[in-house]
């Protein structure tokens, strides 16, 4: 067994899981980036005073919270190519880490909606009070007294979100995209043993999520500082 | 300058403010007292548009106070300046930026401007030199002050006071009176909820006593704090002054 592990621990296959990493990190960052934009808009609409837009965006929020990820993977992954080529009419294959992206900021959009929902709404009252007396409006209000102190509560929430996204970057290696997940597991076909890599990728998986709450940590106490 | 008609307003079944009406004249400097829950802060809250009331009207100048008129609406609150009990001064910004904020945005004055006339407003409350400190760096009575100062840098005509001293540690109560006494010596219109009755006694022209949303008694200072006419008032006095 331990001879196995030294035959796998090579230079290449380091570099393997290394650019499966990559492929699972840049999958994270991206749907963090999208996903905080569906967050900003989905917290608009929830805060707003449209009896639609909030209702659209309590469903947004709600169905995908209430779902799985990996239903939301798959279903992305056969629905939208099928949507597409019934518009088309031409064949539509989706790239891999496309339907990774499009998943995974759909639904970390929903969560984000609540971090920054929350961040607004913990706002004291007195804030848009002290504005409205001032004359200032709604969205003066919004974006020059109120969003600069939510920022503050929303940055280390969204740190964890983005740390949830790596881990469940893996759930995409079902539709067969070659991240780390699924780069271990190729790694451990080709030597017939799946302990060593899947042990390594757990590390790389480590290496990036413990880094980023550290960093995390150190953004959190600057944060403090001003208050 | 300022006239109620008969205004109800409602929380959850429970009428806070319940058939007021009253008058407040250019120059003049009214303060309403009761005790807590009788509904004088909801007034005044309704006179500036903070609440809606149910029914009723209230005019400012002579204008109806209506939202639906929004650009009279904005006009006649503009006309108006209100300062909170607990200050609600924006963490995020310095002393100078707090003043400064709505007359650039609001009134599209010019950065240089603005800074200005805060500057003008902060050393008259006596707090130029913190201009370029946060809010939290403040006492209690220094944060009024700035707020005070805040909504002057609108020029409003009058001053709306929600318990203006209610949160502040006893020795940093007379800073902020000081600075209202200021402003009334100057002719600024002023409504005034307060527990401070000193301060009502010798600088109201007149006193408004309330109870569960009602107008109970309305005088002038001098006669109400020496002969309420009122049991209710008499009982009221006798709990607040030593």
């Amino acid at each position: 067994m331990f001879t196995a592990f030294w035959d796998i621990l090579t230079i290449d296959n380091l570099i393997y899981l290394f650019k499966g990493a990559m492929v699972s990190l840049s999958m994270a960052a991206l749907s963090l980036f999208i996903g905080l934009i569906f967050g900003i808009l989905g917290a608009s609409a929830k805060i707003s005073k449209n009896r639609l837009l909030r209702i659209l965006g309590n469903i947004y929020v709600e169905v995908i919270r209430g779902t799985p990820m990996l239903l939301q993977i798959m279903l992305i992954f056969n629905v939208v190519p099928i949507i597409v080529t019934q518009i088309t009419g031409e064949v539509f294959r989706m790239n891999y880490f496309l339907i990774g992206v499009v998943a995974m900021s759909i639904n970390s959009g929903a969560y984000t909606t609540e971090l920054i929902r929350s961040g607004i709404n913990g706002i004291d009252k007195g804030q848009w009070e002290a504005c409205e007396t001032l004359g200032l409006s709604r969205w003066q209000t919004m974006r020059l007294v109120i969003l600069p102190q939510a920022f503050k509560r929303i940055v280390p929430p969204l740190i964890s979100e983005f740390i949830t996204l790596i881990k469940d970057s893996s759930l995409v290696s079902i539709i067969g995209l070659v991240e780390l997940l699924n780069s271990a597991k190729v790694l451990g076909n080709q030597y017939y043993e799946f302990m060593s890599p899947y042990c390594l990728a757990g590390v790389y998986y480590l290496v990036m999520t413990l880094t980023i709450s550290y960093i995390a940590k150190k953004i959190e106490r600057k944060l403090a500082v001003s208050d | 300058m300022i006239k109620i008609e008969n205004i109800v307003k409602q929380f959850n079944n429970l009428k806070a403010v319940n058939d007021v009406s009253l008058e407040i004249k250019k120059g003049e400097i009214v303060c309403l007292i009761g005790p807590s829950g009788s509904g004088k802060s909801t007034v005044l809250r309704c006179i500036n548009g903070l609440e809606k009331p149910e029914s009723g009207h209230i005019y400012v100048n002579d204008q109806l106070l209506d939202e639906k008129d929004s650009e009279n609406y904005k006009k006649l609150r503009g006309l108006m300046g209100f300062v909170f009990q607990h200050f609600n001064l924006f963490p995020n910004m310095t002393v100078l930026e707090n003043l400064t904020l709505a007359p650039i945005q609001v009134m599209k004055k010019s950065k240089e401007e603005a800074e200005q006339i805060a500057c003008q407003y902060l050393e008259r409350v006596g707090l130029l030199d913190k201009k370029n400190e946060y809010p939290n760096k403040l006492s209690g009575g220094q944060k009024q002050r700035v707020a005070i100062a805040r909504s002057l840098c609108m020029s409003p005509e009058i001053m709306l006071f929600d318990e203006p001293t209610s949160a502040l540690d006893p020795e940093m109560v007379i800073e902020v009176l000081e600075v209202m006494q200021e402003l009334a010596n100057e002719g600024m219109t002023m409504v005034v909820v307060t527990h401070e009755m000193g301060f009502a006694r010798t600088v109201a022209n007149r006193v408004i006593f309330l109870e569960d949303g009602k107008i109970v008694e309305e005088n002038n200072a001098e006669e109400f704090f020496k002969h309420p006419k009122t049991q209710r008032a008499q009982d009221f006095l006798n709990k607040v002054m030593h």
